[in-house]
């Protein structure tokens, strides 16, 4: 379709756009960079139901022209914002906080510093790192042009945080990105993380609102490049408020021998439409996802992942569990893709959904794409409600119907948090679950 | 419970006839059929299609995805591939205006 057939958002149009990017006064290649992905937003038409990607997603309440670009004209008190969960008790070497995409807080500890390590907000990074950021970004698996919303993400991202680790650099501390949004507000944080040979870390990242009760539009980018022989232990937990809406592009590629640690907890924002994919690209790489979806309300998430093997010889496991309260919606479709080629492939994945009342939904659609014949792919769905035989054998022991339930969800979810090796990661998902479980009838 | 809203005037919807409309948050087809007015989720329960784009036939609707029907009064499906009922809200005509209430 060509440019400007599509009727334009007034407060997001070509006027509106050209204003934002001279307020960001950043280089050439940056700007082209937005030109053109600006280009391809205009140009694409909002998704509808019509499309298998959207078939279950129903984004007709959302309107952009609802919420306006982040300006850049007022500071932020860093003093008056939250800290997040997932810091918390955690001796963390650097940290990035952002409120509607304006950066409060960027520090790094000098000792990774001296080690060469790069860590910040994006802006500062840019400024001081300009060629390393122009190497990486958009490089990785993440593409603009995927769908209106990543080509409105790239043409505008601000906020969000770079890591750049080099070749053989173990850093121990977590470093630790949290995004928030308050007041109407607008995130398109863009992280980028990029580890070199051999190297190592953990990155923390989590979003949440000011206010639950505050409208709000993330519209982001994950984007994840491990090189080879490196490690990366990556969370990244989604914590909005209940009207806010998530639309994000969440890509890793993984090197030789190489390893991508993810942790992925879902349970804020009125409606998200997540893509989570990851690359295996060069043989011995692994991955291993670790998805938790809880939801309440008239939440809808939908979430849409794909490990693509690329090369020979490598593995990936991906493992969800969603349990919903409610009215609440999931949509899951998983692909495990294998490329030509890509033999002695060792696949897995797997979701769990657990239906805590009688009108939530979770539609899961495992799927496989396979072009090589020497591979072992694993794919499954459960789908099922709580057995009242087990509460009654709590009560029958004790234990109140509130007190029952929220151990079987816990119980439910154990699988998922013996896999996640960070004690301040488990716990903080655990509270934020146990605190959102009911009392049931 | 909500507040009965204005959706429409009777005129806009022909009998027989449909539209769809956003009513606090949700978006439910409103039915002008028999000289009553009905409303009912724009959800297939089905598959979640898009109930409010299929054909009115007397008092059932038809889901353009897969062919499943609902009785527009009851929400109850009447056609496989359905099973669950779809939630019915509640309609009234006032003076010349269709009015809504949202039922969760």
């Amino acid at each position: 379709m060509s440019v400007g057939t599509v009727p334009s958002v007034e407060n997001w149009n070509a006027e509106a756009f050209n204003d934002y990017v001279k307020q960001l006064n950043e280089p050439q290649w940056l700007v082209d960079l937005r030109q053109e992905a600006f280009e391809s937003f205009e140009g694409k038409d909002w998704p509808t139901r019509k499309e298998e990607e959207w078939m279950r997603t129903d984004i007709r309440g959302f309107s952009l022209k609802k919420f306006d670009p982040p300006s850049f004209t007022t500071p932020v008190d860093p003093a008056s914002l939250p800290s997040g969960l997932l810091a918390e008790g955690v001796d963390i070497g650097g940290q990035v906080i952002s409120l509607n995409g304006k950066t409060a807080v960027s520090t790094i500890n000098d000792e990774l510093k001296s080690k060469g390590v790069i860590f910040g907000d994006f802006r500062t990074v840019l400024a001081e790192h300009g060629d390393l950021v122009k190497k990486y970004l958009f490089q990785g698996e993440f593409d603009p042009n995927f769908d209106k919303f990543s080509a409105l993400h790239a043409a505008y991202f601000s906020g969000g945080a770079f890591l750049y680790v080099p070749r053989n650099v173990q850093v121990e501390q977590p470093l630790h990105v949290l995004n928030l949004i308050g007041d109407n507000g607008v995130d398109l944080a863009h992280t980028l993380i990029v580890l070199e040979e051999g190297a190592q870390a953990t990155v923390l990242t989590e979003s949440a609102s000011l206010d639950d009760d505050q409208p709000g539009f993330h519209c982001g980018a994950i984007e994840v490049i491990v090189g080879d022989r490196a490690n990366l232990r990556f969370v990244n937990l989604q914590n909005w408020g209940e009207k806010v809406w998530h639309f994000a592009q969440q890509k890793g590629c993984v090197g030789q021998d190489a390893n991508l640690f993810w942790t992925l907890g879902a349970l804020g924002s009125r409606l998200s439409k997540v893509n989570q994919h990851v690359a295996l690209d060069k043989p011995g790489a692994h991955c291993e996802v670790n998805g938790v979806l809880f939801t309440e309300g008239k939440q809808h998430l939908s979430y849409h992942t794909q490990q693509y093997h690329r090369a020979h010889s490598c593995t990936s496991n991906f493992l969800y569990k969603a349990a919903l309260q409610d009215h609440s919606r999931t949509v899951w479709r998983g692909m495990i893709k294998v490329a030509p080629g890509a033999q002695k492939t060792d696949g897995y994945q797997r979701i769990d959904n657990l239906l805590l009342t009688e009108h939530s939904r979770a539609d899961s659609i495992p799927g496989l794409e396979i072009e090589a014949d020497d591979v072992r792919c694993t794919h499954g769905a459960t789908t099922g409600k709580v057995d009242e035989e087990q509460i009654f054998y709590a009560m029958a022991r004790g234990y109140t119907r509130k007190e029952a339930m929220r151990m079987i969800v816990t119980g439910f979810f154990q699988q998922v948090f013996d896999r996640i090796t960070l004690v301040s990661v488990r716990e903080a998902l655990g509270h934020a679950i146990a605190r959102r479980v009911r009392e049931y009838d | 419970m909500s507040d009965f809203v204005r959706v429409a005037a009777l005129s806009d919807i022909p009998d027989p006839g449909k539209e769809v409309f956003e009513v606090d948050d949700r978006f439910v087809i409103v039915i002008h059929a028999g000289g009553q007015v009905y409303c009912l989720d724009d959800v297939c329960t089905h598959d979640d299609g898009p109930l409010g784009e299929g054909d009115l036939e007397g008092y059932e609707i038809e889901c353009p995805r897969h062919g499943a029907k609902f009785d527009i009064r009851t929400g109850a499906p009447t056609l496989m591939p359905a099973t669950q009922p779809t939630q019915v809200h509640e309609a009234k005509i006032e003076g010349d205006d269709i009015f809504v209430r949202i039922v969760d």
